[in-house]
């Protein structure tokens, strides 16, 4: 059976599209899936560093699309998760060293490889995000509770559509306390302003930034309340469609605690 | 909660309601731009309906989107010529 091909974008940067790629990657391997992870921000390479295999790349994606070297020459072995692979990007800032016909071949080749691919978008709508989504089964749209944030995921919903894939959403670094207050959108508006249907939400966790700052694997940490999402968006993804999506909420909170002890929400 | 009903006193709004509401209203002018072939097809249709009953001036009619603080507002604007006689 060939496998699925996974992009994840956003239309701006740092909302966690490179947070949410390596984590729902190394969560379906875990899952018992052979997965590869594609970093497609050509020049502004990322996931190595934060994957923690910055010192293992030899060939990146540009040299699998241009055919200067095999798919499995490139795809780096995660030693601490069994059937996790990283394709890191090209340091390289051309960007015409990715034609779209090249990059439609080797997903194809990747599909017979592996039974996940997921792809790092860079930010932006231009030709680099088009790279990302032109060969992908599903797409998912990361953003945070911010008015940029959701205008921008509008943009590419709108993008993706337009290539007919219907993406689902991810809320990003939700603050339960803020969004109590009313100090910041809850995931139903903006659920609500982009109508379209969810994925996960995630709540803002101080371990997102450890893990990346010793390049250990988020979902392996087990005390992270943004890695066990991610799994969940994992497991959802990989056939069990009707996990309940948890609703991020503040521990100490005493409104939380008592509308949950009576069911009130 | 304190917050809630201070708020609910003196009429504030939460600014995250704020930002909902600028984000839906942008979304839409940000789609017409997109796509800006919605607003002149739908003036055709317009025309073809209205010109069933009325004779009016092409040239002088406008179609905008019309933004007010809690309502966005989509105006036609035509200056009628005639009213045409139906076929009895
Ligand atoms: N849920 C979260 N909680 C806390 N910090 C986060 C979370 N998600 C992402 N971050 C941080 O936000 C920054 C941007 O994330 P990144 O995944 O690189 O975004 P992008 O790839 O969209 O540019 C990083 O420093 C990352 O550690
Ligand atoms: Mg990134």
């Amino acid at each position: 059976m060939e496998g699925k091909i996974i992009v994840i974008t956003s239309g701006k940067g740092g909302v966690g599209k490179t947070t949410a790629t390596s984590s729902i990657g190394a969560a379906l391997a875990l899952e018992g899936k052979r997965v590869a992870i594609v970093d497609m921000d050509i020049g502004l390479r990322n996931l190595d560093v934060v994957m923690g295999l910055e010192n293992r790349i030899v060939f990146n994606i540009v040299d699998v699309v241009n055919e200067r070297c095999k798919i499995s020459q490139a795809a780096i072995r995660d030693r601490r998760i069994e059937n996790l692979f990283l394709i890191p990007a090209s340091q390289s800032d051309n960007k015409d060293v990715l034609t779209t016909a090249g990059v439609e071949r080797t997903c194809k080749q990747l599909r017979k490889e592996f039974d996940y691919i997921i792809m790092d978008s860079p930010a932006g709508i231009e030709k680099g995000f088009e790279n990302s989504i032109v060969g992908a089964n599903e797409a998912i749209v990361v953003c945070t509770p911010d008015v940029s944030a959701v205008r921008d995921a509008d943009r590419v919903i709108g993008l993706l559509y337009s290539r007919s894939l219907t993406p689902k959403l991810v809320v990003n670094r939700i603050e339960p306390q803020r969004v109590e207050r009313g100090e910041m959108l809850s995931h139903e508006d903006v659920m609500e302003v982009l109508s379209i249907d969810l994925m996960g939400l995630v709540p803002m966790d101080e371990q997102v930034l450890i893990s990346s700052n010793t390049g250990k694997p988020l979902v392996l940490q087990n005390d992270s309340k943004a890695g066990q999402a991610f799994k969940r968006i994992a497991r959802r993804l990989n056939g069990e469609a009707d996990l309940p999506i948890e609703v991020p909420a503040h521990k100490t909170s005493v409104w939380s605690k008592i509308s949950q002890t009576f069911k009130l929400k | 909660m304190l917050k809630d009903l201070i708020r609910k006193f003196t009429g504030q709004k939460n600014t995250k309601d704020t930002a909902k509401k600028r984000l839906q209203f942008s979304l839409i002018y940000d789609k017409l731009e997109v796509n800006d072939t919605t607003l002149t097809d739908l003036q055709e249709d317009i025309v073809a309906v209205i010109s069933k009953y009325f004779e009016i001036d092409k040239d002088a009619l406008e179609l905008k989107v019309k933004r007010d603080d809690d309502t966005s507002a989509l105006v036609f604007n035509t200056p009628i010529l005639h009213v045409k006689r139906k076929p009895a």
